[in-house]
């Protein structure tokens, strides 16, 4: 009898929160008019709220450290990251605060993006020391650059720029020029990541400027651009915020990393790893998250099984950034052509996961894909940081790089038996 | 999330860190050339200057790095600012945070102009990143009881794009939304909480 009466009260409170749902559904698809052009240079001022329960309330993005971790915290930190066997961590710059995507130069120079700070830094070494300098400044959300035939490629929130004979020029790298310039201007996911393929290529995703709508035209998808010709072609469409893939040394294809909505769960949806197999295909959003859980108010009738599924999901608010096939040869050789993901961890969760490495293994095809967790340790309590992996880069010998937004620092991790 | 998140973030956050605090005393030696136009104690006499007094922690240390970076403008700041270390700024932090916030004394000679500024800040949802008595957290600024003439200068600097405020501009997509009108009325209102 109770239990039918409790059924009842619960059937009851479903349907009415669905109906609360889809009201706000309704409204929220009337809100954001993602149509028009003033959208374009200025999305909804609540883009990154959601329709947050009263228990989620408070839940947002941390603040860190705003002059990063000094020498002794982060000789603190690294005595905490837990590594398989064999493998050991340590500090290889400090100073270099709001660190993102990493590139080599072709003469050792390592250049590091940054966040909202707008720098972009040069580490060189110097007598065994690693200097850090400011090379340029005043950029907005320079997360994405590379390097490609002696140039720095940098994006500039809208804009693509190239510096010629970059290493040569750190003192004072000039203009640049101008590259690509077919991108929206507002910050609302416009952050981005570059990743050449064979033929000097870049691949660069576009988020939608919110947490969740239908989005406007041009964006939610990751385009390859020729930055000789300034030409550019879509690659995959349905795609929320990706900052993070690497072109697959044994197949030639895109891999990306991929954010999902919040707002739904601490447990839901999950984050996502991807690979595109065929030009255009589409990853679900804003419909369908994590391949295989429709969204209760976009998914508008659409079914999971029209979107290519996710090759794995990562876990719910572990934000999977920057990633690189190990194509190196210093690790143990069943590490070859896995793949390593800086997590960059939770804000919309109450209790954080994710801020580590972790290690996939998978086909060429993206079958049979497993992961597991290969450095660990940044998470302090429910919601405390030490860092926040958000970058990968392999060196020259075999050993992996880390950028480290939070702490502002570079980690080596290497191998030896 | 997305990390969407974040940079300067859009909220700076509202969550606890284990962050090591700096030194108030050695905050303090180094804040006299702050208080030519931020006022002694941090309580500002200086027009379009605002008081510096019980701004969160972080939120001084953060400006104090746009500063530096260039990636907030100010003639006046940018000397000031060029040589201090990290170690510096943690310092200045430390000390105005533990300064007893400004409080405005005057009267409300236009609860009007404030109920319309109250309004506007729940619409808003001002308070979202702000807290609900607009004390600030964390990177977020502390707006109750600030100079009225500087907050509209602030809320017009984020409004032309001129000021970001932080990574995820969340203040620039707010106050672009924003009409003159409100300008007036949340500044008349921010500046009278106490």
């Amino acid at each position: 009898m109770t239990s039918v009466f409790t059924r009842s009260v619960v059937a009851c409170a479903i349907a009415l929160s669905a109906a609360a749902i889809s009201q706000a559904g309704a409204q929220g698809l009337k809100k954001y008019e993602s149509g028009s052009k003033e959208f374009w240079t200025n999305p909804p001022p609540d883009w990154f709220l959601g329709d947050e329960t009263e228990a989620q309330k408070g839940l947002a993005p941390p603040a860190g450290p705003p002059t990063g971790s000094s020498d002794a915290e982060l000789a603190a930190t690294i005595k905490k990251i837990k590594l398989p066997p064999g493998f050991k961590i340590e500090v290889y710059a400090s100073g270099v605060l709001a660190a993102r995507q990493m590139a080599w130069g072709d003469n050792g120079t390592l250049f590091v993006g940054s966040f909202g700070l707008g720098n972009v830094y040069a580490i060189t070494d110097k007598d065994g020391k690693k200097q850090v300098k400011t090379i340029l400044k005043g950029l907005k959300m320079p997360t994405g650059l590379a390097f490609q035939n002696g140039a720095l490629y940098v994006i500039d929130i809208d804009k693509l720029i190239r510096y010629d004979n970059a290493e040569a020029n750190l003192d004072n790298l000039g203009q640049g020029k101008v590259v690509y310039d077919d991108m929206p201007s507002y910050v609302a996911h416009g952050w981005k990541y570059l990743a050449a393929d064979k033929d000097g290529w870049f691949y660069v995703p576009f988020g939608p400027p919110f947490n969740i709508g239908i989005p406007p035209t041009s964006v939610s998808q990751i385009r390859r651009v020729d930055p000789k010709t300034g030409n550019a072609e879509i690659v995959a469409l349905g795609v929320r915020n990706s900052v993070g893939g690497d072109v697959d040394p044994r197949t030639g294809k895109y891999w990306f990393t991929e954010n999902a909505r919040d707002w739904i769960s601490d447990d839901m949806p999950s984050d996502k790893l991807n690979m595109i197999s065929k030009m255009g295909e589409h990853f679900g959003y804003p419909y369908c998250h994590q391949g295989d859980m429709p969204d209760p108010k976009f998914a508008m009738g659409h079914q999971c099984s029209e979107f290519t599924p996710p090759v794995l999901n990562l876990g719910a608010h572990v934000a999977p950034l920057g990633m690189k096939f190990y194509t190196g040869d210093q690790f143990p050789a069943e590490y070859k052509n896995n793949i390593f993901i800086a997590e960059h961890g939770s804000w919309n969760r109450h209790k954080y996961q994710g801020a580590l490495i972790k290690r996939v293994i998978a086909d060429p095809d993206g079958k049979n894909a497993k992961q597991e967790d290969f450095a660990t340790g940044w998470i302090e309590g429910d919601q405390g940081y030490l860092g926040r992996p958000a970058d990968i880069v392999l060196a020259k010998d075999g050993s992996m790089l880390v950028a480290d937004d939070w702490a502002g620092a570079i980690y080596r991790i290497s191998y030896s038996k | 999330m997305s990390r969407l998140l974040a940079a300067l973030s859009f909220c700076f956050g509202l969550l606890a860190s284990p962050l090591f605090a700096g030194d108030i005393e050695a905050g303090k030696a180094k804040a006299g050339v702050c208080t030519i136009c931020h006022g002694e104690n941090g309580i500002s006499k200086m027009e379009y200057t605002p008081s510096l007094a019980g701004q969160p922690d972080l939120y001084i240390q953060w400006q104090l790095v746009f500063f530096r970076a260039g990636t907030r403008e100010n003639a006046n700041m940018r000397s000031v600012v060029e040589d201090l270390s990290n170690e510096d700024i943690r310092n200045l932090g430390a000390y105005f945070a533990s300064l007893p916030p400004m409080k405005n004394l005057k009267p409300d000679e236009k609860p009007e102009l404030s109920r319309k500024g109250a309004e506007a800040a729940a619409g808003r949802r001002c308070a979202s990143c702000h807290t609900d008595n607009f004390a600030g957290t964390k990177a977020t600024a502390r707006l109750a009881g600030q100079r009225e003439e500087y907050l509209i200068k602030a809320l017009n600097e984020f409004k032309s794009g001129q000021r970001s405020g932080g990574a995820m501009a969340a203040m620039a997509d707010v106050a672009y939304q924003l009409s003159e009108e409100e300008i007036y009325a949340l500044a008349h209102y921010l500046a009278h909480l106490n």
